[in-house]
């Protein structure tokens, strides 16, 4: 059967495989591996678990406060050591900061490019383009003169033939079926995503002390001293610069990534129907609103084949529904032996054969949840909250559904969200989310200090003897948990069971195959030369493989190095 | 705006090359306030911000090149950017090449760029530097004190040095002193 290897498909830090057995069109059987071993947890072995999180937080240099987070809540999980209200929201609002800069990236500079043709751009007429963006949207930055602009130095890079970052797309592929309007209109909002990430960053460097790898956290808390009259402090000065930085981000989600994800999802339409893959999602509460984490304001659950009205809530950070049903196996993974064991059992012994499809093929392993593959991500995240009834979750899917609906003149039902696109929707659907309540618990942070509390540290005191905790963060691409076993004071052991993993991971010991494996199946295929279809169905994940598999880099400038065997 | 940016991952032994000379320049130099010393880790794409507004950058990474561990390089921004496939600058190569194209598609980014490399001994799972590349980091200081000073900036050294607070590990038998020397 005519064979589509993929290799390496991120462009981001990391380095993945995909193949995937292609027969009249379509795929029929795929295989998603990591390419490299780092097996970074071996470090933490023996030291401090109050400085578990610096290193951590250097597993991945893209995801780097998220690995931070879980950290320093597994350990306060092992201790059942409270954390102060202010250093929950502070820490809230550094993890929503950080995951509206990451899906902005994701879905301007990382994906878009993959649905909008930079060439055809240069056909479109400004004035005209103008007119359908102040039909769509009261954005400020979509007048005529700055299309010309946008239209002008795109012109500019193809009759230097220089295309520059724009170089390895597909363009003209038959797959692309934006106007030249269109397209133009998302070209000159991947260029002006640019200066948003840059501004909602600062929010994470104002509150972390520094980006990419925050300062400010602690054990037990946070380092961010309070005292609203001091320059070298937390002041209102401060964080009405946060505040200031959060509506301007919300204004360009609302009126701009809102809008272009509608207008591509109701021109794909048809990619609604494709990429659905594992139906089976799992996520975990965050934005914990209390000291020892029962209330959140994320709800987190489990959904088993798609079947919403069953879902199962995860509602603590001492869930042992969560606790006791996570697993990872090795029967196709690289490492040696063939177990399938719960984190804190696990070691990490490398053990590398050749790519064998029916045999060991990937280094990342392959976790489960009561022995299923879970899909995780906004889509997870979406589907628990729509199903939970979590009010701001079931207003953004509901809106964004009409809307799509409405340009593409038809009705749709949250069943579309299993595709490709729906993962596109979600992660949208969920940045609108975070940005409310990264409003609300601003408020609630100001709130907070106004009563007085200054409090932001509780001091961990480690027991003689083993602990066991688990730290779990909703990220923004899934389910990250952290598990760690102190003992005397130092780690023992520790294992991260990380968003790409649940869904890069490879097949298990039942030969179930995972997300990524499972949603390509069914994709069209236009021409095996470009197989731009298998890109977008992988890309709508958000793959991150750097800390599924811990790789330095990859040689080439490529997106995709294309082999059709 | 000139920002000093150490690249590399403090966790893949000589890959923290980068972020350790971020450490030590700000441990053993002031700056003055047009002068943004960091330590960025592996960003990748999320290199971007640190591009814009900025007019000129001066990288701090391992390299691939022929030549011993330790021996050190210097490329500007053509260079970086001249042989896509074949000029492995670096193991974040992809994302430095990206990066600066994307701000450069924006017609914005810094029209000064230079990276100042050190060809590693091993880049593997570990917390500490190679001695050749331990012995490399007072001549990278010298290198980037030269091409602050092409840009007029003439960093103050500190009266009393602080700790670089290099966290994560240091060469056995070494000390974090390697300016002071």
């Amino acid at each position: 059967m005519p064979r589509i290897t993929i290799d390496p498909v991120t462009r981001i830090e990391g380095h993945l495989r995909i193949d995937a057995e292609v027969d009249g069109g379509v795929v029929r059987k795929a295989w998603s591996s990591g390419q490299m071993f780092r097996g970074i947890e071996r470090i933490l072995q023996g030291r401090d678990p109050r400085e578990a999180w610096l290193f951590t937080q250097r597993f991945c240099g893209v995801c780097t406060t998220v690995h931070a987070i879980a950290s320093v809540r597994a350990v306060e999980n092992a201790l059942q050591l409270d954390v102060p209200l202010n250093a929950q929201y502070i820490r809230n609002i550094i993890l929503a900061a950080h995951a509206m800069h990451d899906h902005i990236v994701h879905f301007y500079h990382l994906s878009a490019l993959d649905w909008v043709d930079v060439v055809s751009a240069l056909k479109a007429d400004p004035a005209k383009t103008s007119q359908l963006a102040e039909s769509l949207s009261n954005w400020p930055g979509n007048s005529r003169m700055k299309l010309t602009a946008v239209r002008d130095r795109l012109k500019g890079f193809v009759d230097h033939g220089q295309l520059g970052i724009f170089q390895n797309g597909y363009w003209g592929h038959p797959a692309m079926r934006l106007s030249p309007e269109v397209n133009l209109l998302a070209v000159s909002h991947y260029l002006e995503a640019l200066e948003q990430q840059r501004r909602i960053n600062q929010v994470v460097a104002i509150l972390g002390g520094k980006t990419p790898n925050i300062q400010n956290l602690a054990v037990g808390g946070v380092a961010n001293a309070i005292n609203l009259d001091n320059q070298a402090t937390l002041n209102m000065e401060k964080l009405y610069q946060v505040k200031d930085i959060i509506d301007e981000i919300q204004a360009f989600i609302q009126q701009v990534y809102f809008v272009d994800v509608c207008a591509i999802g109701a021109m794909y339409a048809d990619w609604l129907g494709y990429g659905r893959g594992v139906t089976n999602y799992l996520s975990v509460p965050d934005l914990p609103l209390d000291t020892k984490g029962t209330q959140f304001d994320f709800p987190g659950g489990v959904i088993m084949d798609g079947d919403l009205a069953h879902v199962q809530e995860i509602k603590t950070f001492n869930e042992p529904f969560f606790r006791e049903n996570v697993t990872e196996s090795i029967a196709r993974s690289w490492y040696d032996g063939a177990w399938t064991r719960h984190p804190f059992e696990e070691d990490t012994e490398p053990k590398y054969t050749t790519f064998q499809d029916n045999g060991k093929y990937s280094w990342v392993k392959a976790p489960r949840f009561k022995g299923a593959p879970m899909q995780v991500g906004p889509l997870a995240q979406v589907l628990t909250g729509f199903a939970l009834g979590h009010k701001p979750t079931v207003k953004w899917a509901t809106k964004t559904l009409d809307t799509v609906g409405s340009i593409a003149k038809t009705r749709l039902s949250p069943a579309v969200l299993h595709s490709t696109l729906g993962r596109h929707a979600a992660r949208m659907i969920r940045t609108q989310v975070i940005a409310e309540l990264a409003q609300k618990h601003w408020n609630l942070l100001v709130n907070n200090i106004a009563t007085g509390d200054t409090s932001i540290f509780n001091e961990p005191v480690f027991p003689k003897g083993e602990q066991r905790g688990f730290g779990f963060h909703e990220a923004p691409r899934g389910t990250l948990s952290h598990w760690v076993v102190i003992r005397d004071g130092k780690i023992a052991n520790y294992q991260a069971v990380v968003p790409s993993t649940w869904n890069a991971g490879p097949r298990d010991e039942k030969d179930q195959p995972g997300p990524y494996e499972a949603s390509l199946v069914g994709n069209p295929v236009a021409d095996a030369t470009r197989p731009l279809e298998l890109i977008r169905t992988v890309h709508s994940f958000d793959p991150c493989l750097a800390c599924a598999i811990h790789t330095v880099n990859v040689e080439g400038t490529e997106i995709a190095k294309v082999k059709a065997l | 705006m000139i920002r000093v940016l150490g690249l590399g991952n403090v966790l893949m032994s000589d890959d923290g090359f980068g972020p350790y000379i971020a450490r030590v320049l700000d441990a053993f130099y002031e700056f003055p306030d047009e002068v943004e010393v960091l330590d960025l880790g592996t960003p990748g794409l999320d290199l971007t911000p640190y591009l814009l507004r900025a007019d000129a950058v001066i990288f701090i990474d391992t390299v691939t090149s022929d030549g011993a561990p330790g021996e050190t390089r210097v490329y500007d921004r053509e260079e970086i950017l001249r042989y896509p496939p074949q000029a492995r600058t670096g193991p974040h190569d992809p994302a430095l090449k990206e990066a600066l194209l994307t701000v450069a598609a924006a017609g914005t980014g810094p029209s000064i760029v230079k990276l100042i490399g050190v060809i590693p001994e091993w880049v593997a799972t570990g917390v500490t530097l190679s001695s050749p590349v331990y012995d490399a980091v007072t001549p990278v200081v010298t290198l980037v004190m030269e091409e602050l000073g092409a840009l007029g900036i003439q960093p103050i050294p500190r009266p009393v040095p602080r700790s670089p607070h290099i966290w994560w590990g240091m060469p056995e038998g070494k000390v974090p002193h390697a300016i002071a020397e």
